[in-house]
């Protein structure tokens, strides 16, 4: 699969581009926040998988960009007057640029020392949200204004959920590109083995740096789909608890595959809405379902439910 | 200014003390299996909840509270190795990330200990562990120490002696080492590999277990008391997340640092103290700041 994807396979992406605009009209205002909620998650996601399962690096730092991706946009936005089409391409960049200005120390370091250098960035990210008071409210928080996109107002569910799924729509296509791309593979290459990577002429630390600038825009690009629907950020919001939720669904999924992210997403995303409407009694277990979740797919689902679901359409063909 | 820095100093050394039972833990996992143990925050926890449970439900003195709490969690620990991580390093994908899954692994359980703890009625209210020991506060020239605090720096020094006799002088601890450095050496020696793998996630988690007993007099119980092994985590890494000493050295270091941010620059700034250690540290000197040269493992 090397080159650009075949258009067929950018068909589905059509089909969710249409529903962004007729949905709104058909469902209730409830399940048109959940699914905002869900596509956003799905562009972190997809970010978080370049750089975990493609390049195979292991950071934390995903919520931290994802975190200068909101307040960016939102400041843009509310304070210079910026439109929201260029704040949120100027968040993404200014992610990225951290991304990259982090990935130089970082890619010296390897496994549990990159993970934990990268853990300690995102903590620290957090505490300036916290601490920054005079530009970003500090743990009080700070309001967002409904952001226009070519003069079409955002702010509520229904309004954001088509410019939503036509933002999702084009980092999944993004995605497509880059993972078939020349870089795609180098990360690939460099996720199997280094040294054989550097045998083979690939720059390992350069496709490293480049795999975590790149992930940090998909996490900046999210960081602007927050302000389009939601009218309230705090530090919160990008605490140690969402990354692990980011982390579980990749891993959930299949990690080093599109749809893999995206059933990570729906699946945990949905979760704890369905034990809320039918189990309200279990609710309180929520936590620890989670953690036995978390448990049995890496012990029975080593690649994920992605990674099953193919092993058993291989299966079968084989067998015919 | 002299009499608050060697106050600052003092309580440092005790709580410094206890963050490096906890960097213990983490660094005997990490040398056993290759992994950090992020539910390593959450056997502390779920210590200082067993502690009280067997202090205040099952009316037992201090002195069976500690081998009760570290048993049950020594059993924790071992079975977790046993049963979650053997499966997913025999299932591993060849080339994905087998840390990966395994540190997921750690996170599932840190969320299954505290979903339980939030379950039990019990812990439905902050409650306060009594104090270990009573007494007149301990005058050392313009140093007050409570007497509790004097207890819990005695009792996390014993530990410490108990651990380095252990690794030091025993078969089993010497095995363990040997497993560490070698695990396929090893077992053409005849150690029982697995058998030690799942001796030292009982032994680091029995650890955790009792840091937390010794913690919570000092702390608010919360099923989210686990973040304290943030400061375990710089602990261990100031020494290089190899050596047990360097987890003393660090554990000592952080709380006194700690304790000096607090009073000379801000109480605020306590909470960033232990992030900026992890990163300068692993920025600047990956190798800890007492070890001579690299030891990052080559492939």
């Amino acid at each position: 699969m090397y080159g650009s994807p075949p258009l067929v396979r950018l068909a589905p992406l059509l089909l969710l581009l249409i529903a962004g605009f007729v949905l709104p009209h058909l469902l209730r205002q409830y399940f048109l926040f959940l699914g905002n909620i869900l596509m956003m998650y799905a562009v972190l996601a997809l970010g978080l998988d370049i750089l975990l399962g493609w390049a195979g690096q292991f950071a934390f730092a995903h919520i931290a960009f994802f975190g200068i991706g909101t307040y960016a946009t939102a400041l843009l936005h509310a304070r210079l007057g910026v439109p929201f089409v260029i704040a949120m391409p100027l968040a993404a960049l200014l992610a990225g640029l951290i991304g990259l200005l982090i990935g130089f120390p970082a890619t010296r370091l390897r496994t549990v020392y990159l993970a934990l250098a990268t853990f300690a960035f995102a903590e620290g990210a957090q505490w300036v949200f916290n601490a920054w008071d005079k530009v970003t409210g500090g743990a009080d928080g700070l309001r967002i204004s409904a952001p226009t996109v070519f003069g079409y107002a955002t702010g509520t569910d229904p309004t954001a959920f088509p410019v939503m799924a036509a933002i999702l729509a084009l980092m999944i296509a993004a995605t497509m590109y880059l993972t078939t791309s020349r870089l795609g593979r180098a990360m690939c290459a460099v996720r199997e083995s280094e040294h054989v990577a550097a045998a083979s002429g690939i720059d390992v630390r350069g496709t490293k740096i480049w795999a975590f600038a790149i992930s940090a825009v998909y996490a900046g690009v999210a960081g602007g789909m927050y302000t389009l629907f939601q009218s309230f950020v705090n530090p919160e919001v990008f605490g140690f608890s969402q990354i692990v939720l980011l982390l579980s669904m990749v891993v959930v999924g299949g990690l080093g595959s599109i749809p893999g992210a995206l059933i990570g997403v729906a699946l945990l995303g949905l979760l704890p809405e369905i034990m809320r409407t039918t189990m309200r009694s279990l609710l309180i277990w929520q936590e620890f379902a989670y953690g036995v979740i978390l448990i049995l797919v890496i012990m029975f689902m080593p690649r994920g439910i992605w990674g099953m679901i193919v092993a058993l359409r291989n299966r079968k063909r084989t067998h015919a | 200014m002299w009499p608050l820095v060697l106050q600052g100093v003092a309580s440092g050394i005790v709580t410094g003390c206890v963050y490096a039972l906890i960097a213990i833990s983490l660094v005997i996992v990490y040398k056993s299996s290759d992994v950090i143990n992020f539910a390593g925050g959450e056997m502390v926890m779920l210590g200082g909840y067993l502690g009280m449970f067997a202090l205040l439900g099952l009316g037992l003195p201090y002195l069976f509270v500690f081998p009760f709490a570290a048993l049950v969690i020594f059993a924790i620990g071992a079975l977790f190795d046993r049963i979650v991580l053997t499966r997913t390093l025999r299932r591993a994908v060849p080339g994905q990330s087998v840390l990966v899954a395994m540190v997921i692994g750690t996170v599932g359980l840190s969320y299954v200990i505290k979903g339980a703890v939030r379950v039990v009625p019990y812990t439905e209210e902050v409650r306060r562990l009594p104090p270990i020991s009573a007494g007149q506060p301990i005058f050392l020239g313009p140093v007050v120490l409570q007497h509790q605090d004097v207890a819990i720096t005695l009792a996390a020094i014993v530990i410490m002696a108990a651990l380095w006799a252990f690794f030091g002088f025993t078969i089993i601890g010497k095995a363990l080492r040997a497993t560490s450095q070698n695990p396929r050496a090893a077992a053409l020696v005849g150690i029982p590999v697995r058998l030690m793998s799942m001796t030292a996630w009982g032994l680091a988690a029995a650890l955790a277990g009792v840091a937390g007993v010794l913690l919570a007099p000092k702390l608010l119980l919360t099923p989210d008391s686990g973040i304290v092994v943030i400061l375990a985590l710089a602990a261990a890494i100031i020494g290089g997340f190899t050596s047990l000493p360097g987890c003393v050295a660090g554990g000592i270091l952080l709380g006194v640092v700690q304790n000096m941010i607090g009073q000379f620059v801000s109480s605020r700034a306590i909470s960033l103290a232990p992030f900026l250690v992890i990163m300068l540290v692993l920025l600047v000197r990956p190798q800890g700041l007492f070890a001579g040269r690299p030891t990052t493992k080559k492939v």
